[in-house]
């Protein structure tokens, strides 16, 4: 009946020690490298010449010390840890609901001091200009005056919310929470993929990962000096105070939409660790503008609510009528001031793909300075000349819809046949305004245990920020693996996993 | 604590009571018809399906292979030991904020153990083993209910579930057995008189009170009366008074009154009861009372603290 498997600590975590400086290992030569390939894209681990870089040296010397058996047996706790937790998402099959943990590799992907006070600054400069912009085009409109975009991509993009013109939101921060898509580029700089400004999840999971890598490598952690992130529910939880002027005393709630949304398992968590109620929509009443949870002895009020309900779902008095999810009323206790709500409605304006080609320029009119961190080319089908260059690079483009995520709607030019590429130009032709199209990005490739050994695979990296009275991002974040040897797509809905980035103090 | 909250919390705590029942029943049973006539034993399985599903059965459709597949694996019957377990899990994962992290992954475990489980794959060696190991698991799960969360007002939902729960199905097993005995044709034996005891976890309690002589008369007055023994209808009704004057602190007084004039109408009935008066036929009655009050208790548990109009109290 013993199923605890990390209860051994011989087993897992157990005698690690960080063997001194050694010889380092060769990928494609040494185990469990052997299968290990470096090509064009930025390796994490490898140089260009095939040495290992610096950071990741203490790991190495790990690493050839274990057998792959050890390996395999730290990585099956690993996934039993997670299945334990419910950490799973339920694919339904035969009538039958199946159980899958999201995959979770035991090796930690490894960022330096010196990147992450760049990341730092330059995720910071990009969240200041966006609420600024947010709170430009919900109120006097400057930038669309000054001709920095065109008025309708704003007035036209269905996550424009009009009922939000004119209203005040504390400290003009719209985005409260947000998860920025970052990749690595072949000379090694992180660039911006894309802003997850509404409903972005997979904090939980980055929390999750480090539980089982510094179980995995207790003593090479240890000796690397890693950041912690474990005071991440905390500064949410200061975020979503400072949202109202009696921080303290606020009674706060995480909105779910309940037990079969695929990130449930993060809404508990958060509400956990916060310590607040986790509600359903079916637990709140709006009364007079005020919003109150139903509780066994009455009601009571609800003063701040982290909403992880899309803007479509949240009142069906305002929105989608045919929401059983929301709260009805809710929009107008917050238009009345009673209820504060992160993050703000209407932030989806703002992680449009389309406007994501103008952050560089955005914050550049904002905040009159360079961004540090750079965009990922990005061509506008909207403007005649770019569609052109398009249509005729169809096979080394990546086109993509411009209100699809999760990888859907788009084109992976070089990996398409003919004939899918002429279908795709069709589609173009017939509605430009919905497509852009980048450059085939190399995401960069980091060391992933498959079982029979260590080899590269694609990552990118989602780092939180979070957003009240004032910026702060904790030093960590999800990194996502394309678990399929070659594959680019992180997403855990087509293949993809996780595995735990470890930020260094110095 | 919000009322969706107390509610998943109070049919976590009855389907994992079920749950056990099922595995404690299915358990015994296993173990002990290797030791009965074939009509003796048939006669006992008819009172286990019986006891939990409600249903009769006629002695010529009695195969143990058949009945243990129905009754612990079969997800299409909702009274199934797995079905029962799969809803105090769903309850669960539905509240797991309200949870331990303790709690979660032991039912979690408990379920995940038991899920893939195959009727072949028990048969060929000992079955009941399977039920003692999942009881085993349970009686962990309960005592981590206890020693890792804060014994408040979720807590005391819990109490409620599983006490609710548990007199309606030891109730049951004692009307089963007593109507039978009333009845005369092939009613329980001594033998009987004993697995019901095991069924509820008695024997051994049950023999330090009364040594070893076995009558029904004693069992009668130590399952129904026997203020200390955690499966007595007297214990659990004690819980489920104590965990009424707990539960909803802040709620109108008008609607606690109404709850708890039900929880003081049964705990008189069940004080004042006498074994001696129930005796000469009035066992099932007496039962048929407490069960009937339970379910009154359940609704105005619900009506008062958890389905209450928002409009009543604005």
């Amino acid at each position: 009946m013993q199923h605890e498997v990390f209860a051994n600590t011989e087993d897992f975590g157990g005698p690690d020690i960080v063997a001194g400086p050694g010889r380092l290992s060769r990928p494609g030569v040494d185990p469990p490298y052997a299968s290990y390939e470096l090509g064009k894209p930025y390796d994490e681990m490898f140089t260009r010449e095939a040495v290992v870089r610096a950071p990741y040296a203490a790991l190495d010397s790990r690493l050839s010390t274990l057998p792959l058996e050890e390996l395999n047996r730290r990585q099956q706790a690993c996934e039993q840890s997670f299945l334990h937790q419910g950490i799973t998402f339920t694919v339904y099959s035969d009538n039958r609901a199946t159980e899958r943990i999201i995959p979770t590799d035991l090796l930690p992907r490894i960022i330096t001091a010196q990147e992450w006070s760049r990341l730092e600054a330059g995720l910071t400069q990009r969240i200041i200009a966006l609420n600024l912009f947010l709170r430009d085009i919900y109120n006097e409109g400057r930038v669309l005056k000054d001709g920095v975009l065109p008025r309708a991509m704003i007035y036209g993009s269905k996550h424009y919310r009009r009922e939000m013109r004119g209203l005040p939101v504390p400290h003009g921060a719209y985005v409260n929470i947000c998860g920025s898509d970052l990749i690595r580029n072949e000379s090694g700089s992180f660039v911006v993929l894309e802003d997850n400004l509404r409903v972005p999840s997979g904090v939980s999971y980055m929390l999750a990962n480090r539980d089982v890598a510094r179980r995995a490598f207790p003593a090479v952690f240890r000796a690397m000096g890693v950041r912690p992130i474990e005071h991440y529910p905390l500064e949410l939880l200061a975020t979503l105070r400072s949202l109202v002027p009696f921080q303290e005393e606020a009674s706060i709630a995480v909105l779910t939409p309940g037990v079969f949304n695929s990130a449930y398992f993060e809404h508990a968590f958060l509400a956990r660790q916060m310590g607040v109620e986790l509600v359903e929509g079916r637990d709140l009443v709006v009364n007079d503008n005020m919003v109150y949870a139903r509780t066994t002895s009455g009601l009571k009020r609800i003063d701040v609510i982290y909403r992880r309900i899309d803007d479509d779902f949240i009142d069906p008095l305002i929105f989608r009528e045919d929401s059983a999810l929301g709260v009805p009323g809710l929009f107008n206790a917050y238009r009345a001031g009673n209820v504060m709500i992160a993050n703000a409605l209407g932030t989806g304006v703002a992680d449009d793909k389309a406007i994501y080609a103008y952050v560089p320029r955005l914050i550049r009119y904002y905040l009159a300075e360079e961004p540090i961190l750079e965009n990922v080319e990005t061509f506008l089908c909207r403007e005649e000349k770019s569609l052109q260059h398009v249509l005729a690079n169809l096979d080394k483009l990546v086109v993509k819809a411009v209100g699809e995520s999760g990888g859907y709607g788009m084109l992976v030019g070089p990996h398409a046949t003919k004939k899918e590429r002429e279908a795709f130009a069709e589609k173009l032709k017939a509605d430009p305004e919905n497509y852009i199209a980048q450059p085939t990005i190399q995401l960069s490739t980091a060391p992933t245990f498959v079982g029979t050994g260590i080899e590269a695979r694609h990552v990118d990296l989602r780092p939180f920020i979070l957003n009240g009275a004032d910026t702060k991002i904790v030093p960590g974040a999800l990194t996502r693996v394309a678990l399929r040897r070659g594959s680019l797509v992180v997403n855990s809905s087509q293949g993809g996993g996780s595995k735990d980035t470890w930020v260094l103090s110095q | 604590m919000l009322s969706r909250v107390a509610d998943s919390l109070y049919w976590m705590s009855r389907y994992a009571e079920r749950a056990e029942h099922t595995a404690r029943l299915l358990a015994v049973k296993l173990e002990s018809m290797v030791e009965q006539t074939p009509d003796d034993a048939a006669a006992s399985w008819a009172r286990v399906i019986e006891a939990l599903t409600g249903e009769k059965t006629a002695p010529s459709h009695l195969d143990a292979f058949v009945i243990t597949r129905r009754l612990a694996f079969d997800r299409d019957n909702d009274s199934a030991m797995i079905a029962s377990l799969a809803l105090a899990r769903d309850n669960a994962r539905q509240v797991r904020e309200a949870l331990s992290n303790e709690v979660w992954e032991n039912l979690n475990r408990l379920y995940l153990r038991l899920a893939p489980v195959t009727m072949d794959s028990i048969w060929v060696h000992t079955p009941a083993r399977l039920f003692r190991e999942a009881l085993e698991e349970m009686h962990a799960l309960s005592g981590v209910i206890y020693s890792t969360l804060s014994h408040g007002e979720g807590w005391y939902f819990l109490e409620l579930g599983r006490h609710i729960e548990r007199v309606q199905l030891v109730g049951r097993l004692l009307d089963l057995h007593f109507s039978a005995a009333q009845a005369g044709e092939n009613g329980p034996k001594y033998f009987d008189w004993l697995v019901l005891l095991k069924f509820c976890s008695a024997w051994e309690p049950y023999t330090k009170e009364y040594t070893a002589s076995i009558r029904p008369q004693k069992i009668a007055e130590f399952l129904l009366f026997d203020s200390e023994f955690p499966h007595s209808i007297c214990f659990s009704v004690d819980r489920v008074t104590e965990a009424l004057a707990r539960v909803a602190p802040g709620a109108p007084p008008a609607r606690r009154a109404a709850v708890e004039r039900l929880a003081g109408r049964l705990k008189a009935a069940v004080d004042f009861g006498q074994v001696d008066e129930l005796m000469s036929g009035g066992v099932a009655g007496f039962i048929a009372d407490i069960t009937r009050q339970c379910e009154q208790i359940h609704k105005a548990l619900y009506s008062s603290y958890i389905t209450y109009g928002a409009e009543t109290v604005l």
